[in-house]
């Protein structure tokens, strides 16, 4: 396992760490347990397997495409996951909360929507890997 | 927007490099890329950018095209 699969693995387990803490802090927190979304601080672990060893090569070009790509995934998602929550916040508030939308679900959303970021990335870069270890 | 399709490129790296007597992690300091980066080249399931085809090509002291052809 390179560098950068080890990086996307860190991505994956933190944020489904977070995203787990937090739906199990839900019942006795509350609007509170977006604290758990604290986890995702985390991430910066990720940085500690790219560092150089030996004077080898840790990240080359390939890594940086398939981190490229990666990132486009984890961005399109994130950004559909943003646009079709509004969409169901906008007819919900329209339909039952007389216009009106809590700004603590904005919150939420926020914090959802950086994790999946990082979630879909952090699957597409070792989709990626494992893509290119089973080809023949 | 459909993606483009990827190139399909054949290589004799793993015959060269074998020839060489070099390993996957020798030549890849050579060429300063990382191991799996030459073994996934090996595979052909990475098509490498022109600079790398060049430095490899060298690292044989071959020309690009007698180490990598474009399948079509």
């Amino acid at each position: 396992m390179n560098a950068m699969e080890k990086v996307a693995w860190t991505e994956v387990i933190v944020t489904m760490s977070s995203v787990v803490a937090t739906a199990a802090l839900l019942p006795w927190l509350g609007d509170g347990a977006w604290g758990a979304f604290g986890l995702l601080g985390l991430l910066v672990v990720g940085a500690f397997f790219v560092r150089s060893r030996d004077g080898r090569v840790v990240v080359d070009e390939r890594d940086r495409e398939i981190e490229q790509q990666a990132m486009r995934w984890g961005i399109g998602a994130a950004w559909q996951f943003l646009f079709m929550s509004l969409i169901a916040l906008v007819f919900w508030s329209s339909t039952y909360n007389e216009g009106l939308i809590p700004t603590r679900l904005v919150t939420w959303l926020i914090w959802l929507q950086f994790a999946t970021c990082y979630l879909v990335k952090g699957i597409a870069s070792l989709l990626a890997y494992r893509r290119a270890t089973l080809a023949t | 927007m459909p993606r483009k399709p990827e190139p399909k490129l054949s290589n004799r790296v793993r015959e060269l490099r074998e020839a060489a007597g070099l390993t996957q992690q020798a030549l890849a300091d050579q060429v300063g890329v990382t191991r799996q980066t030459i073994l996934a080249l090996e595979k052909g399931s990475y098509v490498p950018s022109l600079a790398l085809a060049i430095r490899v090509s060298r690292a044989f002291d071959q020309s690009v095209e007698s180490v990598f052809q474009l399948d079509e």
